[in-house]
């Protein structure tokens, strides 16, 4: 078989050798014309050859680095792996706050052709306005979200339209929920959708619970379709660490329960309570209302966000007294066994006039506490200088924040000593002109409780890893601890007056079997801002008690402002409620009772030189 | 020759043949391992709404009232019934954990 020509004009040399043989010498003309294609067919293809080889070296060499980063970055697709955060839990383990997976629907407007018709189909299925949503399908952009955290029925709904596939598409987020609902809201606080933390332990933890989110790159073919997930690449989401709290949420219940039924017999501006263990600081408890339900943000009033415990400031009356006796005590401006004078109910102070509810001639120390007499107070007060009274209130951590790291809180007013007028002595000794926040009253208190030892409040226990690494995180969980009173003074005052307060003074609806409760009651004037006056009718009531007496292990304070179902007396508004959280509480928490008489023991004169010896 | 050829051509087919082999082992292996991977996250979220849905039904707020008034219907009836449907059933069960 004869190979066939390589090029069909040029013959066989054979054939060529032939015919030069039998027809004689081909003509001159006719061989130049067939060397002249060569030369042409020879040239193009090395041209062509060239052109080929030049592009390969633009293309692999000159462009290489750039086209292979546009080709690795048309085939893959970084993929974004949220991290879920971490959880907060209450301190028996019970979950606070979770999150768990939800699926957003987003659209990809440039990829719809009919926004009108798909517009309509969409809000069918998923309940959402057509014409809002048209609007949205028919804007460029190439990504816009349609319904954010869709239910099973939602997803069951639009799968069945039937969309494009390369038109839409699902994300997993994390949603936020508070399985206990609207308990320890204001402790709490929320995430909004997008997961940003708003107020609360959410925000004052964010750098705990926020996590670190991971990335997985994924290769794609050329039309978009996933085709190999290379495990090398993947940098696994960390979640967030989980937050064991303070708080126990049946003493949280019972602390809520009792604000709800104090608003409705009350309905007062706004009411708070709080629960705390004297000993250590925790706060077992925290209310407020008017609240909030943190599954259901939408639509809830301004009134309703505010933690009425940390945020919210007024002049606390007479549970600030025990304060002023424990300063002068502790420097022996007076004597637990002295009689002060009370004037007979009416006194003139500077330019001021004090009265007492009931008029008064000698009282003991005690019995100026237990009947909350402010011309007694005043005396008491006035025995301290300036400056002694306010380095007494100042130890009690009142003007400063008490360093509990929620975010709202605010330090109240204490004004320095140079701002004070001729009578601020006799103000600030029975309460006024000294503003203070709920949680500031009960951390005060504590320290009474506590023989004298502040101890700073907390919330948070610990992370759920424990380690110790993870712990230094939480700074809000480390304890600060400092002398406010004498030891003594301390412990007269919490097992002396303020028991007899709960026996037979102005808190006897607080008296409970069993337990040796003690307490004092608070009634405040408000200040009216439109006259500058104090208002005769504006009260802020309040009651602390605790138990047992001996050894506190509870105290609560409720506090409301602006009752308005007739009567304002802390020892009628606010004591019955702060008593059956007090109740409650030391019988969960399996406190033994202490005192069957429930009476008082001695008289006021005989107990000073039982309690204080100095 | 015809001989070395031949083995050689069956070698080459076998390497080939063993290798298609492996990666399609190793591919199973990998839609394996992405198929549990999933599963895996599936499960965890599962678990995280169940634990969700646990504790809003056990919350105290829900319960505390009723445990507090000693109505406790719920729980008697939740628990005779579970008595009544799988009484036999937990009785042999039961008997089986006994013995082993």
């Amino acid at each position: 078989m004869a190979a066939e020509p390589l090029d069909p004009l040029l013959p066989e040399p054979a054939e060529e050798a032939n015919a030069e043989s039998t027809a004689g010498p081909r003509p001159r003309g006719q061989s130049a014309q067939i060397r002249r294609r060569r030369g042409v067919i020879v040239a193009v293809i090395s041209l062509c050859s060239l052109a080929v080889a030049a592009r390969l070296i633009q293309l692999q060499v000159i462009q290489s680095a750039r086209l292979a980063e546009r080709g690795t970055r048309q085939k893959s697709y970084v993929e974004a792996l949220p991290a879920p955060p971490g959880d907060l839990l209450d301190r028996n383990g019970r979950v606070l706050a979770t999150s768990v997976v939800s699926r957003s629907l987003f659209v990809v407007p440039e990829k719809i052709s009919d926004p009108w018709p798909s517009a309509q189909r969409l809000g069918r299925a998923l309940h959402l306005d057509p014409d809002r949503l048209c609007d949205r399908l028919q804007s460029e952009k190439k990504f816009t979200w349609v319904k954010r955290r869709l239910t099973a029925e939602d997803e069951q709904a639009f799968r069945a339209l039937g969309l494009p596939a390369a038109a839409w598409g699902l994300r997993d987020e994390y949603v936020r929920r508070y399985p206990q609902g609207a308990l320890a809201a204001h402790i709490l606080g929320l995430r909004d959708v997008d997961g940003n933390s708003r107020g609360g332990l959410e925000q004052s933890l964010e750098a705990v619970l926020r996590g670190c989110p991971g990335r997985r790159t994924l290769y794609r073919d050329a039309r978009g379709r996933v085709i190999d997930v290379p495990d090398d690449t993947d940098i696994p989401p960390r979640p967030g660490r989980s937050v064991v709290t303070t708080l126990d949420s049946i003493i949280q219940v019972y602390a809520e329960r009792e604000l709800d039924r104090v608003v409705a017999e009350w309905r007062p501006h706004g009411v708070c309570a709080l629960v705390e263990d004297p000993s250590t600081g925790e706060i077992l408890a925290m209310a407020s209302r008017p609240a909030f339900d943190p599954n259901r943000p939408e639509g809830v009033s301004e009134d309703a966000w505010m933690n009425r415990a940390i945020a919210w400031t007024y002049e606390p009356g007479s549970t600030f007294k025990p304060f002023v006796v424990a300063g002068a005590l502790e420097r022996g401006r007076v004597r637990p066994d002295e009689e002060i004078d009370c004037a007979g109910g009416e006194t003139r102070l500077a330019s001021r006039v004090f009265h007492d509810t009931h008029p008064y001639g000698l009282l003991s120390v005690a019995d100026v506490l237990v009947k909350s007499s402010n011309i007694g107070m005043s005396r008491i007060g006035g025995r301290l200088s300036n400056g002694e009274l306010f380095a007494t209130i100042a130890s009690f951590g009142f003007g400063r924040s008490t360093g509990l790291g929620l975010p709202g809180e605010i330090a109240g007013t204490l004004r320095p000593v140079k701002q004070w007028s001729s009578y601020s002595n006799a103000s600030l000794s029975i309460g006024q002109e000294v503003a203070v926040t709920p949680l500031q009253m009960i951390t005060a208190h504590s320290a009474l409780a506590n023989g004298g030892t502040m101890t700073s409040p907390k919330l948070v226990l610990r992370t759920l890893d424990g380690s110790s690494s993870a712990d230094a995180d939480l700074p809000l969980a480390t304890p600060v601890v400092s002398r406010a009173a004498d030891r003594e003074a301390a412990r007269w005052l919490v097992a002396g007056p303020m028991r007899d307060v709960v026996l037979r003074g102005t808190g006897t609806r607080a008296n409970l079997p069993g337990y040796s409760v003690f307490g004092k009651t608070g009634t405040a004037q408000k200040l009216d801002t439109a006259t500058g006056a104090y208002s005769a009718d504006k009260y802020v009531s309040s009651f602390l008690c605790g138990a047992p007496a001996a050894n506190p292990r509870v105290i609560v304070l409720v506090v409301v402002d602006e009752p308005s179902g007739g009567s304002h007396f802390g020892g009628t508004v606010a004591a019955p409620a702060a008593a059956e959280i007090l109740r409650q509480t030391l019988a969960y928490l399996k406190v033994a009772p202490d005192d069957s008489s429930g009476q008082p023991h001695e008289t006021t004169a005989q107990r000073p030189a039982t309690y204080f010896k100095r | 020759m015809y001989f070395r050829f031949g083995a050689a051509v069956v070698l080459a087919v076998l390497v080939a043949v063993s290798g298609i082999a492996i990666e399609k082992r190793c591919l199973m292996l990998r839609r394996a391992l992405s198929r549990d991977r999933y599963r895996y996250e599936g499960l965890c979220d599962l678990y995280a709404r169940q634990r969700l849905q646990t504790q809003q039904l056990g919350a105290p707020a829900r319960l505390l009232e009723a445990l507090e008034s000693s109505d406790k219907p719920i729980i008697a009836r939740s628990h005779s019934a579970r008595e009544t449907s799988r009484g036999p059933q937990v009785a042999v069960e039961s008997g089986v954990d006994a013995r082993r």
